[in-house]
């Protein structure tokens, strides 16, 4: 199959059905099936260069690869991009692009060196210092409207409700989620989200990204790369990701469950009714 | 391509003269100067000596013994404000100063001494206005870099050091930066003091360090030691340059050092400075051009060193970049002069600083630009 179309986001063909032995606490076995999460690797390829593997469910190749290429600096816009080529069954994703990305690949997984001769860079790539900029953003919304979204965020992961193996994504504004992405890696499932925005010039500065993995400085650093102004998850958040936060601009809110949430960074954005 | 726009640190590379010298003198002499009457000893002594000779035409010395090699402007400096002041004395300094002056002169405030600082304006040039009012109130030293190494700012040394003479005041020249590139008469400008390195624009091997005393100044030596004179005698000798150069001296060093400047003399200091001002002149208009690009000239130029920042960027990480993808060296960060970036207004992250040398083309120059263009073209 080679094709540029993805397939169909089906909790059938994410998840498959494994034989696996149930005990209880007597050693009585089950037998009965489990459902797991489907996992594959997909190799990318920038103009016919390796770029790397990633290990993945398997969905949404497109924008995954596009997601992945531009949040690490190989790709700039969509017109940048003459094809994508997909074979889900070699497992292969090839994009040729305008741009022959030799540069940007000497700086792929390069540590930023610093001298200790001045106040040091946050980053520790030298891609991601390159490439994050202060997020621009009047977005202001309601506790109750970031609890509302994220409750629709639940609702709508049918693989995780199966499987408990995939992280869930989701682009939302405040009335709505706008787009849904799970996977096995949760930097997978946001950039795929990237990818989709990308693909369809998709503007940001209006919305939100609820996740349910960590929030670290890698997550973060590709919120700042698309301009994402408020990161929500329902999990906790590293030291290095508030500290990223506070400089880039970006709300944080963690820990967001049982209808409450921790706001690391960001708090200005919180639209809490008070007199202005 | 790969390209070295670090001559404010050392200069890259060095002209293959020096490199011989300091070979052959590992090779084929070995011996300590001064040390000894053997032949390898006197042909040792004699490259010292000829060293000696060409710094003090260099530098405007009449007396080549006046002329004192130490292991780098850092311990010039040092020798100068620990010998010399005393607690209790003034001590003026500019705002563009680097750590070797600022530090020893925060030690030496912890016991007692007075440092002033002279302000200097927006580009990093010295209020000399404000100077001669500070001067009017009694002072033992003022301290001032010729040549500042962050953004290559010219202080108006000549005015200073009239203003210096009229106070009865001696001046520290400290010209690390600008030794090699702008013509120096340390005895016709009525300096105290001049320190300087022998690894930067005067091309020598890293490793030694220049000073000058005047003869009427009687500033104590930092450390005593061998001489290879007067050793019936358990003082250290008064005279010059034993009286500041214990120990074995760096021979190599010298070697080199004396190539250096013999090929500084032979190509005309004047076409060397032309070059590489003339190379930053052209930086500074170029990274004018680039947007998002802020670029810190100063009001007078006396060296190559250009300093600047990309909007938004630290930056060690545009340094990182231009390493890594371009295979540029640059400086980034505060260059060892906090005090000197807080007078720019770039405390604490820093410039970025290029500085060419002689041996720098303008297709060096054109690739760093074009590095530099790509870096902010990807953050657009």
């Amino acid at each position: 199959m080679n094709s540029g179309e993805a397939p169909e986001n089906s909790a059938f063909e994410e998840a498959a059905p494994a034989r696996v032995g149930i005990y209880d606490r007597s050693g009585k076995k089950l037998d009965q099936p489990r459902w797991v999460v489907r996992e594959r690797p997909v190799t990318l390829y920038m103009n016919d260069r390796e770029v790397v593997t990633l290990l993945c469910a398997g969905h949404h190749l497109d924008e995954l690869a596009v997601g992945f290429l531009y949040t690490e600096g190989f790709l700039r816009s969509p017109e940048d991009i003459l094809g994508i080529a997909i074979d889900h069954e070699a497992g292969t994703v090839k994009i040729s692009a305008r741009e022959d990305g030799s540069i940007t690949e000497r700086l792929w997984q390069k540590r930023t060196i610093s001298s200790g001769c001045a106040k040091g860079s946050l980053f520790y790539f030298s891609l991601d210092a390159l490439l994050s900029k202060p997020v621009k953003s009047d977005i202001r919304i309601t506790p109750g409207r970031i609890l509302d979204r994220l409750e629709d965020l639940n609702h709508l992961s049918e693989i995780y409700r199966r499987t408990h193996g995939v992280h869930n994504t989701a682009l939302a504004d405040s009335d709505k989620v706008i787009l849904f992405r799970d996977d096995i890696g949760r930097h997978n499932a946001v950039d795929m989200v990237v990818g989709h925005v990308f693909l369809n010039r998709i503007p940001l500065e209006d919305k939100m990204l609820i996740t349910t993995g960590r929030l670290t400085s890698e997550l973060l650093i590709k919120a700042a790369k698309v301009n994402i102004p408020i990161l929500v998850s329902r999990n906790t958040a590293t030291s290095l990701a508030i500290e990223l936060a506070a400089s880039l601009g970006i709300t944080l809110i963690g820990f967001a469950r049982a209808g409450k949430f921790t706001v690391y960074s960001g708090e200005e954005r919180l639209d809490v009714g008070l007199p202005g | 391509m790969s390209v070295y726009l670090d001559n404010a640190a050392t200069s890259f590379p060095k002209p293959n003269a020096v490199i011989e010298a300091a070979g052959r003198v590992l090779k084929d002499v070995g011996a300590s100067p001064g040390r000894g009457a053997h032949r390898h000893a006197r042909e040792a002594m004699a490259i010292v000596s000829d060293c000696r000779q060409k710094t003090a035409a260099i530098l405007g010395v009449k007396d080549p013994d006046r002329v004192v090699f130490t292991k780098n402007a850092t311990e010039s400096i040092n020798l100068v404000l620990k010998g010399w002041l005393r607690p209790g004395d003034r001590v003026l300094y500019s705002a563009m100063e680097h750590n070797s002056v600022i530090r020893p002169l925060t030690r030496l405030a912890s016991q007692g001494v007075i440092p002033e600082m002279i302000p200097c304006g927006p580009g990093g040039v010295l209020d000399l206005e404000t100077l001669k009012q500070m001067l009017s109130a009694e002072a033992r030293l003022v301290v001032l870099v010729h040549v500042s190494n962050v953004n290559g700012a010219l202080m108006p040394v000549e005015e200073v050091a009239e203003a210096c003479a009229s106070a009865r005041v001696p001046l520290l020249l400290d010209a690390a930066q600008s030794a090699g590139i702008q013509p120096i008469q340390a005895e016709d400008l009525g300096l105290g003091m001049l320190a300087c390195s022998g690894h930067k624009a005067l091309l020598g091997p890293a490793g030694v360090g220049i000073l000058y005393v005047r003869p009427d100044l009687d500033v104590p030596p930092l450390m005593e030691g061998g001489t290879g004179s007067k050793s019936e005698e358990l003082e250290q000798p008064e005279f010059c340059p034993d009286r500041y150069e214990s120990g074995t001296p760096n021979l190599p060093g010298l070697a080199g050092l004396r190539e250096g400047i013999g090929y500084i003399l032979e190509t005309g200091i004047n076409r060397i400075r032309n070059h590489e001002i003339g190379l930053a002149h052209y930086l500074e208009n170029e990274l004018w051009q680039i947007p998002g690009v802020q670029v810190f000239e100063p009001e007078r130029r006396g060296s190559g060193a250009v300093s600047f920042v990309v909007e938004g960027m630290n930056p060690a990480d545009t340094g990182s970049i231009l390493d890594q993808a371009f295979d540029i060296a640059v400086r980034t960060g505060l260059h060892c002069a906090p005090l000197a970036n807080r007078t720019l207004g770039t405390f604490p992250e820093g410039t970025v600083r290029v500085s060419p040398g002689f041996s720098t083309n303008i297709e060096n120059v054109e690739y760093f630009l074009n590095g530099l263009r790509w870096i902010v073209t990807r953050r657009a």
